[in-house]
């Protein structure tokens, strides 16, 4: 933040800092159906609702009134199920702290890596040129997008990443008064977010349009969680979020929480949980969300578990030279298999490297914020990196490239100058 | 240089068409509990355009003017936060029910009363019933020429330079001071505000005037100086009908396509 002027802005009335703003997708009508979160102007640990990152990967259901909501558990069970919002309040609930990344995020520092970091490089900073300001009136675009290539290439890939309080009652509660069958191995649930999926969002992800998608026709979206992971007792479904109720845009009335995994994971609008005695054939882990070194690869996985990362928020390359002396570096850290236990800084490109202080906290899925006091004297050019270890010793980076650029944890320079 | 803004306080356009709605019997907006007023935007791009002249010039005094209730305050205020030096708030129940030219005229009055101006700036037209007519009806009154759709604004030897948006291109054209400019979104981003310029705005005295104080007459302003009958209003209703093609292949689907719209002359 050094050197950079402090944005006002009229909170009830007063004049004060201008308070984070998500940048929007709206559809037709005006309604938010996605945003990215204003990553670099958050403080702390639990991102303002307002603020976190939201995005459906097909069309957005309309919303139901909680008091009529239901929804049913079945498949492999003893007893089916049918329930209600007051019906799950009744049960022993569980509150979850955990940070929540899009499989997407930071797609396109892969890209910018795999180039030798010659190409352009993605910004955390949120901007109407970035292509996903889509105003009514008044401030329409300065350019215009062009043709699909440019659009699949204008939507930023970054600001997909959020942590929150996620209020609800652990999965393994509901399943274990169904009774699982012997035999069952995993747990489908489905929302009423039903379309088709575009083929925009598949070349979205792999940078290039020259392949041949899969369509699935309309369907709703699902997932088929493997039952150990369904059983976890951190793997909840959630009402409630940051200490209010869900809001419609994520997921209400009640979504699942899966902690340390990606956030197509956690299925929003849930109206069906099928137990099973296979993995399903669900669109979005058997073509999308899935490891691969190309799209005609036949040995894609489906994506799991978040790697292990960390990213500099300050200082960023966009600040003006820095003035000799100490300087903070700070930023966040999070991984998909538990606790940060590690930040390692180096400010010589890699050459050299310092642990930095790694805050308290006692949530293990939530990221945790860390700082490095760096003392510089020499004027000049310096790479600054960052690099995390979580509590199972896996070091950054964990997820080596793949097609369609899922679950980026690389380590991305920082370029400041001193003066 | 003196540059007076015209800024207008609207309902924010942001929000969803679907919470839009307006009492047709009453030929009224019907007011959405919780909607938040903003400037209009393009007022916001009018007033970016005051501030590069400023940044162009060295120094130019900024002032804002609108017409409106008390809680246009806050527009105006933020104006100020943005870089405005002074601002002016018309307020009277006289204004109620007027139009765009009573409205020009309570602005044409306050701009005469401020005196010496010699550029006015406004947006486009306002983003909330988009009429777009203030602007000139401003410069007629004043009798000064206006130049519309502003993309960019410069001052070069006492001359105003100002790039026209035409839709599909620009235009170049330049027009002595004193003179009118109606900006338009090419512009550009706003500035933002600073929060040190908010707290400062905050505590600056915003100068309050009546259709008396403009030595305006009852007939001037408001319904009984309006010029424009309100006949109907209502929300364009969109039919959208969506018809899935069938075809055994692309091309047969795509010469269906075709037919279907040609017959609706849209190829």
């Amino acid at each position: 933040m050094a050197g950079k002027e402090i944005k006002g802005d009229w909170v009830w009335g007063w004049p004060d800092r201008k308070r984070p703003r998500s940048e929007f997708y709206k559809d037709t009508e005006g309604r938010v159906v996605g945003s990215r979160s204003p990553f670099l102007d958050l403080e702390g640990l639990i991102t303002p609702t307002d603020n976190a990152f939201v995005n459906a990967q097909v069309q957005m259901p309309e919303p139901v009134h909680p008091e009529e909501y239901r929804f049913e558990v079945f498949g492999e069970v003893e007893r089916s199920l049918e329930l209600g919002l007051d019906d799950m309040r009744k049960l022993p609930g569980r509150t979850v702290r955990a940070v929540v990344e899009c499989a997407g995020n930071d797609a396109d520092f892969f890209t910018y890596l795999e180039q030798g970091g010659t190409g352009p490089k993605p910004s955390f900073e949120l901007s109407e040129v970035d292509g996903i300001h889509w105003r009514l009136s008044g401030k329409k675009r300065e350019k215009p997008i062009g043709d699909g290539e440019s659009l699949v290439k204008s939507i930023p890939s970054t600001c997909m990443v959020t942590g929150g309080e996620w209020t609800g009652v652990p999965l393994s509660e509901l399943l274990n008064r169904a009774g699982v069958k012997p035999g069952a191995v995993a747990v489908r649930l489905e929302g009423w977010d039903r379309g088709r999926p575009d083929p925009i969002t598949l070349y979205r992800s792999a940078a290039r349009t020259d392949f041949q998608v899969y369509d699935p026709g309309v369907i709703n979206y699902d997932k088929g969680l493997p039952l150990a992971k369904a059983m976890h007792p951190d793997t909840i479904l959630a009402w409630a979020q940051n200490g209010e109720y869900l809001q419609h845009v994520h997921g209400a009335p009640m979504r699942l929480i899966v902690p340390g995994w990606a956030g197509n994971w956690w299925v929003k609008w849930i109206h069906k949980i099928e137990v099973m005695d296979r993995m399903p054939d669900c669109y979005h882990q058997t073509h999308y969300f899935v490891s691969g070194k190309s799209p005609e690869d036949p040995d894609k996985k489906m994506m799991t578990a978040l790697g292990c990362k960390s990213v500099i928020t300050e200082p960023r390359d966009e600040d003006p030279p820095l003035a000799r002396g100490e300087h903070v570096i700070r930023g966040m850290a999070w991984s998909g298999e538990g606790e940060i236990k590690r930040i390692e800084v180096s400010v010589d490109g890699g050459n050299t490297w310092h642990d930095a202080h790694v805050e308290y906290s006692p949530d293990r899925w939530l990221w945790k914020r860390w700082s490095y006091l760096w003392k510089v004297d020499a004027p000049g050019a310096y790479t600054i990196l960052a690099r995390a270890t979580d509590e199972q010793g896996r070091r950054q980076p964990q997820t080596p490239w793949n097609f369609l650029r899922k679950h980026f944890d690389g380590i991305v320079p920082t370029h400041v100058t001193v003066e | 240089m003196k540059i007076v803004v015209c800024v207008k306080e609207i309902p924010d356009p942001d929000i969803a068409a679907s919470v839009f709605q307006v009492d047709e019997a009453a030929r009224a907006v019907v007011p959405v509990p919780g909607l938040r007023s903003v400037a209009s935007p393009f007022d916001e791009q009018a007033i970016e355009v005051a501030l590069r002249l400023r940044d162009q010039l060295g120094s130019a005094a900024i002032s804002l003017v609108t017409l409106g209730d008390e809680t246009a305050k806050a527009i105006v205020k933020n104006g100020l936060a943005l870089g405005a030096d002074d601002a002016y708030l018309l307020v009277d129940e006289a204004f109620d029910g007027g139009d765009a030219t009573t409205t020009a005229r309570a602005l044409a009055a306050a701009i005469r009363k401020i005196g010496g101006v010699d550029l006015v700036l406004t947006g486009r037209q306002a983003a909330d019933d988009d009429a777009g007519i203030v602007g000139c009806g401003i410069a007629e009154i004043l009798g000064v020429p206006a130049v519309t759709f502003a993309m960019d604004v410069a001052v070069d030897g006492g001359a105003l330079v100002v790039e026209r948006s035409l839709g599909d291109g620009s235009e170049t054209v330049e027009a002595p001071l004193p003179a009118l400019v109606t900006v338009s979104h090419e512009v550009g981003k706003v500035r933002p505000a600073s929060l040190r310029e908010t707290m400062k705005a905050a505590r600056q005295p915003l100068t309050v005037g009546t259709a008396a104080d403009l030595e305006l007459t009852a007939g001037d302003v408001g319904a009984a100086g309006a010029r424009r009958t309100l006949e109907r209003l209502a929300v364009p209703k969109n039919d959208v009908r969506c018809e899935f093609l069938a075809g055994e292949s692309p091309e047969a689907l795509a010469a269906t396509l075709i037919e279907r719209l040609s017959a609706a002359r849209i190829l």
